[in-house]
């Protein structure tokens, strides 16, 4: 199976504080690699390293085996193959949700008006957000935005796309909508990276599993393989933690 | 009334672009706009016109003196007028009084600009970021769209100021409506009167700016926000 993101041993650091510790992994066409960890581990800042919306300050990251730190690296055009779907959704506030889906295929693929607002209304069916085509983000739920923002993401046709924390700002209603779009896409054969704790979503289709704590990969493994029998104590600690929170949740509903 | 359209326009093309440079520039082109922005922002206006206006005879005095043809800053365009009594629609003084208020508007419309701007949530721009825009594209398709919008309620200040700072245009000879008045005044004796006419004919062009500019900010408003 071909490449499609190479991470060699970056190193991020915000100020004095260092955020990645020399970081690496592969991610094959068709792949699903879930990342989880404690928060402050590292794990956004490694998708924004990825995209360089945060360049590293030392490692390289290759799309298809083409370098995104090279020197003459046209970096917009490489981002248009790597979508970005984003915790907060971001999307643009002035345009209905079609015009949102349509304006990167339109301004970046270069695409006509007829062509994107074409690609945008599938997207939109896939999404299942197609009756939603004229509504401005403010006047749509969270789960409908995140399903906007994947849809916008999914116009480009890029080679992954990256997750970060999609439904960590939603109602928990709302989550499960969102995570039956992700499910769908990865049944279709996207390569995607998601930093998530959705466990529910990893079972289901993740390739590989990443747990990273404080700037370093701790331990990687086939969900199979996390939810049995973690390695390490620091992975076993949070998964618990997890399970206890969820399990808790689980009680009260029960009681009530 | 001329002056105020020609000062706002040139200061809303200005200030956009000067707003612009200051937040997305480069560290050198900010800093010069970030210099532009304060000098005229930190000088009196009348200062501005002054100096602005005395230039012209002042360069010709020199160009006389260095033994050059001074050049004609005497031009003027006439309006025709049917009772044979022509007033002067332009001439150099004007010009360059419009010229100077339009500067000092831009600098300050480029703050309220900026103001907005600043208000746009960073994450829509890493958004545009990563579906590949530039930061052209970004400022053209993301930025400006929502910025123009947000602006407008603060914007509408320097819309309604601006129509009393042209009265200061006066003091330098360019007839306009307070050197009418001055000159109404003399005339008639009735002095409290056309100042009062003077103060109803400035509220009633002000309020018909403010209620465009209200008008437009709800025609143009995002949906839902």
């Amino acid at each position: 199976m071909t490449k499609v993101i190479e991470v060699r041993d970056v190193y991020q650091a915000y100020g004095d504080l260092e955020v990645l510790k020399g970081i690496s992994f592969d991610v094959h066409e068709k792949e699903v690699k879930v990342v989880f960890g404690p928060s402050g581990s590292g794990k956004s800042t490694l998708l924004r390293v990825i995209n360089m919306l945060t360049p590293p300050y030392k490692g390289e990251v290759l799309l298809r085996g083409e370098s995104l730190m090279a020197p003459n690296a046209n970096l917009s055009k490489l981002r248009s193959r790597i979508g970005f779907v984003f915790q907060h959704f971001n999307l643009f506030a002035h345009l209905k949700a079609i015009d949102n889906v349509s304006i990167g295929p339109r301004q970046v693929l270069g695409m006509t008006k007829e062509e994107a607002h074409d690609v945008a209304h599938d997207m939109l069916c896939k999404v299942k957000m197609e009756d939603w085509g004229h509504h401005y983000p403010a006047e749509l739920s969270g789960g409908q935005q995140q399903r906007i923002g994947i849809a916008r993401s999914l116009a480009m046709s890029p080679d992954v796309i990256l997750f970060d924390e999609p439904t960590s700002a939603l109602d928990p209603e709302l989550i499960g909508e969102v995570l039956q779009v992700m499910l769908d896409i990865a049944k279709e054969g996207t390569t995607m990276i998601v930093v998530t704790h959705e466990m529910g979503f990893a079972r289901a289709v993740s390739s590989e599993m990443i747990f990273m704590d404080e700037g370093v990969i701790v331990e990687k493994g086939t969900p199979q393989h996390f939810f049995q029998n973690p390695e390490t104590e620091r992975a076993q600690r949070f998964l618990l933690r997890l399970e206890v929170l969820y399990g808790q949740a689980e009680d009260e509903k029960n009681s009530e | 009334m001329g002056l105020y359209f020609f000062a706002i326009f040139l200061g809303l093309g200005l200030g956009i672009g000067f707003a612009i440079v200051r937040q997305y520039g480069g560290s050198l082109t900010s800093r010069i706009a970030t210099g532009y922005i304060e000098v005229f922002r930190g000088t009196p206006l009348l200062a501005q016109i002054f100096v602005v206006t005395l230039f012209p005879p002042a360069l010709n005095a020199w160009l006389v003196a260095s033994g050059m043809a001074p050049i004609d800053i005497l031009w003027r365009i006439f309006l025709p007028d049917p009772f044979g009594n022509p007033s002067i629609v332009l001439n150099t003084r004007i010009l360059l009084c419009a010229i100077t208020l339009g500067l000092n508007s831009a600098a300050y419309q480029a703050e309220f600009f900026r103001g907005s701007m600043g208000s746009i949530s960073t994450g829509q721009s890493l958004a545009a970021t990563s579906i590949g825009m530039t930061r052209r594209q970004l400022i053209r398709f993301v930025i400006l769209p929502q910025s123009l919008r947000r602006a407008i309620p603060a914007w509408s200040n320097e819309a309604v100021y601006l129509p009393k700072y042209t009265t200061v245009a006066y003091l330098v000879g360019v007839e306009e409506l307070f050197a009418w008045a001055k000159l109404a005044a003399g005339r008639t004796f009735l002095t409290i009167e056309v100042y009062v006419l003077i103060a109803i004919v400035f509220l009633v062009l002000i309020s018909i700016i403010s209620w465009i500019l209200e008008y437009t900010y709800n025609r143009v408003k995002i949906p839902g926000i």
